[in-house]
Parts: structure tokens; sequence; C-alpha cells
């Protein structure tokens, strides 16, 4: 029986004393590198001395300067500057530099962070990488804001009740769409700026998204029920072994099942609210699975050894999307979808057959999106090509 | 009147014609502070009516304006293509225009377009489809602009 999910008696791993000494330990007898450097510092500064070692400009870009485009000055112009743009492969700078700095001769007392693993670009850049972060930043929105939220109204009952079902679900899962890329985004090196940078737009959005859901859930009714089927979904991508199977089954395929449910959740809108809601939100989630399926792409195109890795995705997808169809068939998610779709509780039949239509068509999405990056998932995909009801 | 949508006095404009899509893309340029608060728009997008008189334009969207608007001359320029008959445009156009730059919960761009029916949603590239979603909210507000003057259909 897995064990309960609420934490009966919270005792966190380091506390007090023992973090403290753990701190003192760290910044102390095993790193003690720093202290020599505060030392030499000192001195200086005592000496009334400067050092202006960072005027040398022979070893740096210096004078190259960055033209702005139209839209103003984007990566893409700064990276067009020689010695900025080039993404590395491999990135060995497992710190905080910035990529172009001059940093060379500083390599040997820097610390290297153990945290930054990810060091192969290829588990993380996407060729659409900068121009989704520019749009990403262009296009931000504000639920607090740009709602029309004073327009809102009550609907019937099973209506309020279907729509903050489906609230609480999109409430649910949002932020594992945040958590994903900020457990990655931290072990990502700064040589891949870009692409930490598009990571922490999603943040941002799935935030929002988050945000607007539960907002939006309180204002009509309250939060209602959450659904095990969806944790364990959200848990099959938080645990992805790496980066890219990741992106590929929270951008790729959860975020291509949420943009279906945006564009659905829009379509069955009983307000002018909800609309608006779920058109911005759609928006978003676009950008996200736009991010996936160009990530995947370039992992593949750029594998040493392409069969093996489109076998290792196979198997990786043999699982994931069983489990992601655990969160697709709950009836916490399915059902309020179908009674919003029917019109009423008591159309819930006539929901159903549109539902079905949806699942068709996500899933002929999802394996079109796959096709896309270069992965033929159609023979071995695990989720039914046919909603599986109406059937027997 | 939602935002985007101008109250200008002209002339009916017959719609389909270059000229109703050009009326468009001149209220989204004169309203870039809108297009400014709702982001960067980068595609080319494909209206096409469908059935006995077939009429099909692009309009293509750059940055916060419309920069092109042309009879369709090679298909696949278009990143994606919007399609439905006349009536699904007709019922539309005069929904945004009774809701004063509102269209009816019934008669967004997306909720006809969801199920292809009556509005289709064509592309060769799922990418390049996936552009009508990350951008539905200017599109919507580009077809809202509509409400704007008067439109007139052939009988």
């Amino acid at each position: 029986m897995a064990q309960g999910a609420r934490v009966q008696d919270p005792q966190p791993a380091t506390v007090g004393e023992a973090a403290v000494q753990w701190y003192e330990r760290r910044f102390g007898e095993e790193n003690p590198e720093w202290t020599a450097i505060l030392q030499r510092n000192a001195e200086r500064l005592a000496r009334g001395q400067f050092s202006l070692h960072w005027l040398d400009t022979s070893q740096a870009n210096w004078g190259r300067r960055a033209k702005p485009s139209s839209r103003g000055l984007t990566y893409t112009d700064v990276n067009n500057v020689k010695g900025y743009g080039e993404i590395p492969a491999v990135a060995d700078w497992r710190n905080f530099t910035a990529r172009g700095s001059v940093r060379e001769p500083y390599r040997h007392e820097m610390p290297v962070l153990d945290d930054y693993t990810v060091v192969d670009r290829d588990e993380v850049w996407a060729d659409n990488v900068i121009t989704l972060y520019e749009e990403a930043k262009a296009r931000q929105w504000n639920a607090t804001r740009d709602i029309p939220w004073s327009e809102l109204a009550p609907l019937p009952d099973d209506l309020e009740k279907a729509t903050s079902q489906l609230c609480t679900f999109l409430t649910e899962v949002e932020f594992v769409a945040g958590d994903f890329p900020a457990k990655w985004m931290y072990r990502i090196p700064q040589d891949f700026l870009e692409v930490k940078s598009f990571l922490a737009t999603q943040i941002m959005d799935e935030a929002r998204h988050q945000e607007v859901f539960r907002k939006r859930a309180i204002a009509g009714g309250g939060l209602l029920h959450a659904g095990a089927g969806f944790e364990w979904a959200l848990k099959a991508i938080l645990d992805a072994p790496t980066h890219t199977m990741g992106t590929f089954l929270l951008n790729l395929l959860g975020e291509g099942l949420v943009l279906s449910i945006f564009r659905s959740g829009e379509m069955i809108a009983k307000t002018h609210v909800d609309k608006e809601i779920f058109r911005r939100c759609l928006q978003d989630e676009a950008r996200h699975v736009s991010y996936g399926v160009m990530e995947f792409k370039w992992w593949l195109d750029h594998h040493p050894n392409r069969a093996q890795g489109i076998e290792e995705m196979h198997r990786f997808s043999d699982v994931g999307e069983l489990v992601i169809l655990s969160s697709f068939t709950e009836p916490a998610l399915v059902e309020p979808i179908a009674v919003l779709l029917g019109g009423g509780l008591d159309k819930i039949d006539q929901g159903m057959e549109g539902m079905a239509k949806l699942w068709s068509m996500f899933i002929d999405e999802y394996l079109q999106r796959c096709a896309r990056a270069g992965f033929d998932r159609r023979e071995r995909c695990k989720i039914p090509l046919q909603a599986p009801w109406g059937q027997a | 009147m939602a935002a985007g949508a101008v109250a200008v006095a002209t002339a009916p404009v017959p719609f389909p014609s270059l000229e109703w899509f050009r009326r468009l893309a001149d209220l989204m340029n004169a309203n870039r502070a809108r297009q400014e608060q709702l982001g960067y728009v980068d595609c080319t997008a494909q209206f096409t009516v469908a059935g006995a008189r077939p009429f099909a334009v692009q309009v293509t969207f750059e940055e916060f304006a419309v920069t092109d608007v042309r009879l369709v001359d090679d298909e696949a320029r278009a990143d994606f293509v919007l399609e439905a008959p006349l009536a699904a445009w007709r019922t539309m156009i005069e929904s945004i225009r009774r809701g004063g730059g509102r269209p009816a919960l019934d008669q967004t761009l997306n909720r006809l377009s969801h199920f292809d029916s009556p509005i289709r949603v064509r592309s060769d590239d799922v990418l390049r489809k996936d552009l009508y979603f990350r951008y539905n909210q200017s599109l919507q507000e580009f077809v809202n602009a509509s409400a704007a003057f008067e439109t007139v259909f052939p009988d």
C-alpha cells in the first residue's frame, strides 16, 4: 500500500544546530579556497591599491557591439556578436560565469557546482528556444487584471460544479509544469542561458495558470475533488530520469493533452470570463508544447546512436503514456468535461460522445507531434487511438 | 465594446473581399498599444471561404502589426488555413457586430474550429498549426475588430 501523501510528523532531514554545523563545515574545512581570495582582497584594500585588471580587454570580446533589431535587443541579436553566441556542445563551466566573459584566468580558483549536471547541450537545446523565450515575455498576461472577473455570474449548479471540478483538476496539474522545469533548471549550467531563460518563463506561465484556475474555482463555488490518477501522472513526469525524457512526457504529451483541454474549455465555456481564461492559457501551453517537440527533435537529430535513442524513448513512452492515461481516464476529469460539453448533468451521455471525438483528436495530434520530432509512435502507442467507452 | 474594436463610421465593406481583411489590418495597425499588450504575432494565416464561389486571403502578422494582406497565390506560404463556408463566417461576423466586438459564446474562432466544423483548421505541419493556438487571443481580436464597420454579404 502506498504511503499516505500527508506527512504525519514532519521532520526536516537537517534542522537547527545540525544544519548550521553542516554549513560551517562546507565553507570551512571542506572548501577553504574562498578565504584566500578574501584575504588577498582585504590586503589590497588595506594597502590602498587598485587592481584594475578588469580594464584589460585583451582576452575579451570587447567593442563588438550588439545592435538591436526591430523588436529591441533580443538574445538572437546578442548571439550574432562574435564570441557570445557559440553554444558549447558540452558545458564545462559548472559555475555562474557568463558565456563570453573573460573567465579562463580565474578557472583554477572557482568553485564547481555539483548540482550542474546537465552539461550536454543536446539534452536541453531546441532550435526555437530563443524565439519562444522572446514570445513568452511579450505575451505575458496577468490573472488578476486581464480577466474580466467582475462579469462572472453564477451558473446552474451542475455546470458550476463541473467548471469548478475542471478548474480543481487544472490547479492540481499546473504546478508540475512549473516544478519539472524548476527541478532541471538549476541543474543546467549558465552556458545554456537561453534554455534556462525559457524554462523560467514556463515556470511563470504555470504559476499563472495555477493561480487563474484556483481563483476561478473559488470565485465560482469552490475547489472540488483531487484525483489519485492525476497525482501518479504528475509523479511520473517529475521522476523522469532525464531532462529530455521528462520534457517529452510533460511538454509534448502532457501539455499537448492540457492544450486540448484548454481548447475544449474555451469551447464549452459558459461565460466570457471562462472563455478569456482558457484562451489566454492555451496560448501559453502551445509555446510549451512547441519547445517539447523541438527539444526532442534536436535530441534525436544529435543522438550518437539514433536507433538506440529511439528505442530508449519507446521503452520510456511505453510506461509514461500509460501513467498519463491514468489521469486522462479519471472521472474527476472526464465527467465534468462531458457535463460541460453536453450542457448539463442530464446530457452527460451526449457529452461523452463529444469527449470521444476529443480523445481521437488529442491522440492524433500527439502522434503528429511525435512524428514531427522524428519519432514514429503510431504503431507502439499505448494510449488507445479511440476512446475506450461506447465500444463494448 | 471589446478592446481592439475601434468605432469608425465607414461605408459597408463586402465580405469576403480583400478590402474587408485590409480594413481589419488597418484597425489592428492603428491600435498598436493593444497589440503591445497582447504580444508578438508572427504567422501567416489564411482565411478561406469554401463553397460555390471560393475565396482565400492570406494575412501576414509580424510583431505587432499586419504587414501583408493578399489573395492566395501560394497556399504553402500560410502557416495554417482557417476554412469555412460563407454561412459560418457570416454568422460569426454578425455575432461580433451584435456584441460590439465580442462574439457570442458559441461564435469564437476556437469554438467554431475545435471540432473542425464549421471552421476547419489545416496545415501540413503540426508545429505551424500550433501557431493558431499560440496567437489565438490576437487572432480573435483581429476578427473582433470587424465590429467597427458594417459588413455586407452576397445574396
